[in-house]
């Protein structure tokens, strides 16, 4: 990739091949610099690998594509170590180690810059110049992310033109600075003729007058003669072994092109005007696709002029050297026809090749967070699954007696996931009067109740829990899931509107462990909590030791105590807790027999019943907004859309089991299901499941309007549904206040 | 693989002027995570914030680890992408090997702080 | 030989630019060009100029990944898409031309209980609106595509997968080419480098446009541009709820044939195929934040890749080729926007997002319609412009996900 000088440190393997393994090579001008797709090889199991490039080695497999003809094989066998990739922040990066790199180099290191530099003869590829400015290197030891603060000089120097007439496939053919540097390689070349300026180092013929074509030898394979014609157009024929091909150089300048905009100088031979070879006339431009001569003018003289269009409609350019070859040419055809010189075409990464696994180097997966009682929940046998973005409890092997025993006994359930936030200051309460639909202000320190957040256009973005401790001090929290979401939206509201506020994220410092059913309150007297507070009441108290806030609300439908308390102490409540209740037959219930005790309630999931654009009207949440209030967030969507007609709302549905011979089985419809009213599709079910109390399968799902009335009777997998109010369980909710 | 141990410390979210003219026990270590908001690595924080509105909660929610200087250097060397402070010693904040990170560069050795739901992918993404 | 060099279609282009046209289309890619032509065949409107700033196909229809599907989430968008993919389905013998289409197989794979929930919705509202999408399990997602790790490298486990065997990809510069050759066979105007600067009003109504070439009269502007479509419509004091997103992919080298279906992953956040040339083609979501720029980024090949060898493993090896971006007009709704706007005389075709190319032939063809006849097809009705006012959105962003 440098500018050419001197010889590779060590041999490369393409050297090595042609010098001492006699593999016969296959055909095409060999460039020796990584320009060319002639020397693509497949090596240890990686295909189009050039290579001129890489360092010989002992025992290497290569098999070079030329010679089989055949596209590798889609496959990644066998194990390979991990790729690591190391950053280094720098003052200048300098791509090239050739003359004028090195002069770069040496200049900017002469007045105490931390430089950088990446030479290809090194085996450091530069594959792309980003946005950063990063520019990312591939090396044998894996990758490199450089930064430069300052310059990036790019010094990749200047590659031969390659020659576009017949018989260009051949093998014997070789760039001048190829030839010189393969002599002086020791590899044999025989007899030489030179076209254009010659190699170093090496006698040969010269060859003089224009290049038409190059004839085979005995070996057709093998180029056995290069015939020139004179200015008179008289044709001559010179024998050899080799060609040395002089052909002009055009500048590689990708990396320089795909800087533009950034902090970058070019040095050098990239700095050349890019060399306009004669117009071809005969024979391969872009040997990676096969494109011809002929291949342009066909599609030339059928309206493709545009060079972007002339690469669309050959595909020239579109092969390993990515328009390094057959570009030049191209635009001499084109220039040719008439039309102006056009520009190549755009830069982008990756200009040397590397595996996806190369530059997958260094990324991770997005991690899903545990909380403090992972290790209880996986001892004691639970099906771990990602809910809401976190690792929780799906069941612990027997879903039907976790939902029991919240409905006729007392179980416990690891609700550290939900998003926790402390709000304090005299700009408390203007601030979430501002962020909810519903007077705060009416709120007594010690209370605490359910609300929705919505957007500007009045859609539900989430739901949680306000809970006021004084005048000045509240703790919210949100849905698993869309805590991150909703720090970002409250903290971003309190900066707009300038709130007097401190806001604190306590998701991850705060355990919460809900105490659910029957016998809660009993469990709590036995932990040392007589007076646990009452219904949307929340206070402070020692559970079995541990300083906990509960808030009593319900999501299961049985009466809740919601433990909040520092993560350090989770692993010790939840034990103490399990053993204190042990005789109350007190087991923990998983996420699978939460979302069936909530749907019996009635109570919808946001992000899993909703929509990102689902009202409180079309949720059948109105009482949730109260649109006297003079201002909040959304109010004025919501005034606006309740006075358009309703299309849609998310309803309850229930269905009977199916009796057969002998009992009644549940066949509950698969949540996804579609919802049909008559011959219409009307909405799609979107939570499911079979109630044991009840004795049937109970829905959620999204169900259009039919002239402004909601159909009673649908059809849902194929049987009959009503669709019945909500909640399916105890509608008075007697069960939740004790 | 390392241990990534929970942190017995306390946070406090108060206007900027009251953390700056804080005290801090001797031998705690006080992260400034934001203006606003600082880190205290002791179970309670000693001296009085000046802000009656101040939020000032014991804070289990963080778990770290020590890692000596060479070690922690090599492994953000291939798990950082930002830039590191030269400085000693020095607090830096930001992703690394896709963990948000809370970072204390001390003399010879790094603390290296996660929230703790994150504490086991941490000690095997450290290998 | 190399047999994707085009040899059929001949593209004819007028010499010079009339003064006045019945219909000026603004953007020269496959919903431009697909209008165009469907007035002049299905219509006989052939006074129509299209142009095109840069040169044709271009922008987004050449940067595209070439997946055709109809597998929405919404039933109006399944319908819609599904008119599109039987139309794509006979564009070859329409057109004569050769256009590549391939029928592959589209999955849709779910890593959680929460992707099982909607591709098994996927699949049900498909299957209700005419399209052909099935829930399956892992043991079926073997048999479809063997190279898939099941245990998603441990990591992202694959818990069963929404199939839509219609999902297929065609050579997108083909379909352009063939829209372009097909209309301009019939007298449409195709003009390349001619971009619009801005757009004639006469009392409230769209009278004609300026360009770099002079003033040309219309009858009606429609504007088929991608990326920068709230430029164009700010012509007319009109705004449109777009955001434009850059949305990036990469392709590998040629390898030989044996990925058949195309792949595609929420959870992971991308999709792969191979196109017919052996290329796999992978690409990932929308960039998060609003941009113009067609820069290519590191994260995201260094993050896409690492994703979705994790599906993949065989993908390890392959060498990477070229990495590109295009610009997606991304609506509030992640639905398309069609049809009229309520400034007279001026129709857009927008809010094209991830999902333009599989939309050419359907949105093409119900665009002249209107054009033609002046009313809205019901096919189209719901995703006009006054959907927002109307509080009609369509939420769809589930199926706009990666592609």
């Amino acid at each position: 990739m440098a500018e050419f000088g001197g010889q590779m440190a060590a041999d490369s393997l393409l050297t090595h091949l042609l010098r001492d393994a006699g593999v016969a090579i296959g055909g095409g001008c060999l460039c020796l610099a990584g320009d060319c797709p002639h020397c693509l090889a497949t090596v240890d199991g990686v295909s189009y690998v050039r290579t001129c490039q890489v360092t010989f080695r002992e025992g290497a497999a290569v098999t070079l594509h030329a010679a089989n003809g055949q596209l590798p094989p889609l496959e990644s066998p066998g194990e390979r170590p991990p790729v690591t990739a190391r950053t280094t922040h720098c003052d200048i990066v300098v791509i090239g180690q050739g003359p004028a790199g090195r002069v770069a180099a040496t200049d900017a290191r002469s007045v105490g810059a931390h430089v950088v530099t990446l030479d290809a003869r090194e085996g450091q590829d530069v594959i792309g110049v980003y946005p950063g400015p990063l520019v990312v290197a591939r090396t044998e030891d894996g990758m490199r992310h450089v930064y430069p603060r300052g310059e990036i000089v790019v010094a990749t120097g200047a590659s031969e033109i390659q020659p576009a007439v017949p018989g260009n496939h051949l093998r014997g053919l070789v760039t001048a600075r190829a030839a010189a540097e393969l002599a002086a390689s020791g590899v044999p070349l025989g007899q030489v003729v030179a076209v254009g300026t010659p190699p170093d180092g090496i006698v040969c013929e010269l060859a003089s007058g224009t290049l038409v074509r190059f004839e085979p030898s005995s070996d057709p394979t093998r180029v056995g003669a290069v015939v020139m014609r004179d200015p008179g157009g008289v044709e001559t024929r010179l024998a050899c072994d080799t060609v040395s091909l002089g052909l002009g150089l055009t500048p590689r300048d990708a990396l320089l092109r795909m800087a533009r905009g950034m902090n970058v100088r070019g040095v050098g031979d990239v700095l050349l005007p890019a060399h306009v070879p004669p117009c071809p006339v005969e024979g391969t431009v872009c040997p990676c696709a096969g494109v011809t001569v002929a291949d342009l003018a066909s599609v030339h003289a059928r309206g493709f002029h545009e060079l972007e269009l002339v690469k669309r409609a050959t595909l020239a350019g579109t092969g390993p050297c990515q328009g390094a070859g057959c570009v030049p040419h191209i635009r001499a055809f084109l220039a040719a026809q008439g039309a102006a010189l056009q520009p190549p075409f755009t830069a982008r990464p990756v200009t040397r090749q590397l595996t996806i696994g190369e530059v997958a180097a260094g990324a991770h997966h997005a991690v899903t967070p545990r909380t403090a009682l992972h290790e209880e929940h996986v001892g004691l046998g639970a099906i771990m699954e990602r809910l809401g973005g976190w690792w929780r409890p799906w069941h612990y092997g027997d879903v039907d007696a976790e939902y029991s025993a919240v409905r006729t006994g007392v179980s416990i359930c690891d609700v550290s996931t939900l998003g926790k936030m402390q709000v304090s200051g005299p700009g408390a309460l203007a601030l979430l009067e501002h962020l909810y639909p519903v007077p705060i202000s009416t709120l007594a320190p010690g209370r605490a109740r359910y609300v929705f957040l919505l957007d500007e256009r009045g859609y539900v973005i989430d739901d949680g829990m306000v809970a006021r401790e004084s005048d000045t001090r509240f703790n919210l929290t949100f849905t698993s899931g869309g805590a991150t979401f909703a720090e970002m939206w409250v903290r971003d509201w309190a900066e707009s509107l300038g709130a007097d506020v401190r806001l604190m994220n306590q998701t991850f410092s705060l355990g919460a462990i809900n105490v659910t059913g029957p016998r809660a309150a009993e469990l709590l007297a036995r932990a040392g909590v007589g007076a646990p507070p009452a219904f949307l009441h929340h206070g402070q108290a020692d559970v079995a030791g541990v300083p906990c806030r509960i808030y009593r609300l319900s999501f299961t439908g049985e009466v809740s105590f919601e433990l909040h308390h520092a993560a350090a102490d989770s692993v010790r409540l939840w034990h103490a807790l399990l053993s204190l209740g042990q005789d109350l037959g007190i087991r923990p219930h998983g996420l699978k027999a939460l979302l069936k005790l909530r749907l019996e309630k009635g109570h919808l999931i946001v992000g899993q019943d909703t929509d990102f654009d689902s009202s409180l009207r079309r949720l059948g949440c109105e009482w949730a907004v109260r649109l006297d209030k003079p201002a909040f967030i959304g109010r004025q969507a919501v005034l606006r859309t309740n006075r358009l007609p309703l299309d849609r709302q998310l309803c309850g549905f229930e269905m009977d089991g199916e009796q057969t011979t002998s009992e009644v089985v549940c066949r509950t419809p698969a949540e996804g299901a579609t919802i049909w009213d008559g011959e219409d599709l009307a909405g799609v079910v979107t939570s499911t499941t079979w109630s044991p109390t009840l004795g049937k399968s109970i829905m959620l799902g999204w169900l259009r309007l039919k002239d402004g009335q909601l159909p009673t009777d649908v059809t849902i997998d194929g049987r009959t549904a009503r669709r019945v109010p909500t909640p399916f369980y105890d509608p008075e909710g007697r069960r939740a206040r004790g | 693989m390392r241990v990534v141990e929970r942190l017995n410390a306390a946070r406090i979210v108060a206007i900027p002027a009251a953390i700056d003219a804080a005290t801090w026990p001797t031998g705690a270590l006080a992260f400034r995570l934001a203006p606003d908001e600082v880190l205290v690595t002791a179970s309670t924080p000693a001296g009085v914030i000046d802000d009656a509105h101040a939020i000032v909660e014991r804070e289990t929610g963080f778990s770290a680890v020590w890692v000596d200087s060479a070690q922690a250097i090599d492994f953000l060397e291939r798990e950082c992408d930002w830039e590191l402070p030269r400085e000693r010693p020095a607090f830096a904040q930001g992703m690394v090997a896709g963990l948000p990170l809370k970072l204390w560069f001390g003399q010879d050795r790094v603390l290296m702080v996660v929230a703790s739901p994150c504490a086991a992918d941490l000690a095997e993404r450290l290998r | 030989m190399n047999e994707f060099v085009e040899r059929a279609i001949d593209l004819r282009w007028p010499t010079e630019v009339k003064r006045a046209y019945d219909v000026v289309i603004i953007g020269g890619g496959g919903h431009g060009l697909a209008t165009a032509y469907y007035l002049a065949t299905r219509h006989g409107i052939t006074n129509v100029a299209v142009l095109e700033c840069s040169y044709i196909g271009g922008g987004n229809s050449g940067r595209n990944t070439t997946i055709i599907r109809a597998n929405y989430g919404v039933p109006e968008a399944v319908r819609f898409y599904q008119r599109s993919v039987d139309l794509y389905a006979h564009l070859e013998q329409e057109t004569d031309r050769a256009l590549m289409h391939k029928t592959k197989g589209l999955l849709w794979i779910a890593h959680s209980e929460a992707g099982i929930r909607q591709e098994r919705a996927r699949a049900a509202v498909n299957t209700a609106c005419g399209a052909s999408t099935e829930y399956v399990d892992p043991g079926t997602i073997r048999e479809i595509c063997p190279q898939i790790d099941l245990t998603g490298n441990g990591v992202w486990p694959v818990y069963g997968a929404s199939y839509h065997p219609a999902g297929s990809t065609a050579r997108h510069d083909r379909v352009v080419w063939a829209y372009a050759e097909g209309a301009m066979r019939l007298g449409v105007d195709v003009f390349q480098r001619t971009g619009v600067t801005g757009i004639r009003m006469d009392r409230g109504r769209v009278t004609g446009v300026e360009t770099s070439d002079g003033p040309i009269a219309a009858g009606i502007v429609l504007s088929a541009v991608g990326g920068h479509v709230t430029t164009i419509a700010s012509m007319v004091g009109l705004r449109l709820p777009i955001r434009t997103h850059p949305l990036q992919a990469f392709v590998t080298n040629r390898y030989a044939q044996a990925f058949h279906p195309i792949v595609a992953s929420s959870g992971l956040g991308g999709y792969a195929s191979q196109t017919a040339k052996g290329e796999m083609l992978i690409g990932a979501e929308i960039d998060r934040a609003p941009s113009y720029a067609y820069d290519s980024g590191h994260p995201f090949l260094q993050h896409c890749a690492f994703r979705m060898m994790t599906l993949l493993p065989f993908l390890r090896d392959l060498r990477v080729l070229r990495q590109w971006t295009g610009v997606c007009d991304m609506s509030t709704d992640y639905s398309p926007v069609m049809g009229l706007t309520g400034v007279d005389g001026f129709l857009v075709t927008t809010g094209w997002g991830t999902w333009g190319f599989k939309a050419i032939p359907a949105g093409g063809e119900q665009l002249a319609a209107l054009i033609a006849t002046g009313r809205t097809p019901d096919l189209i009705a719901p995703f006009s412009l006054d959907r927002f006012a109307r509080d009609r959105t369509m939420a769809d962003r589930g199926s706009a996900g990666t592609h």
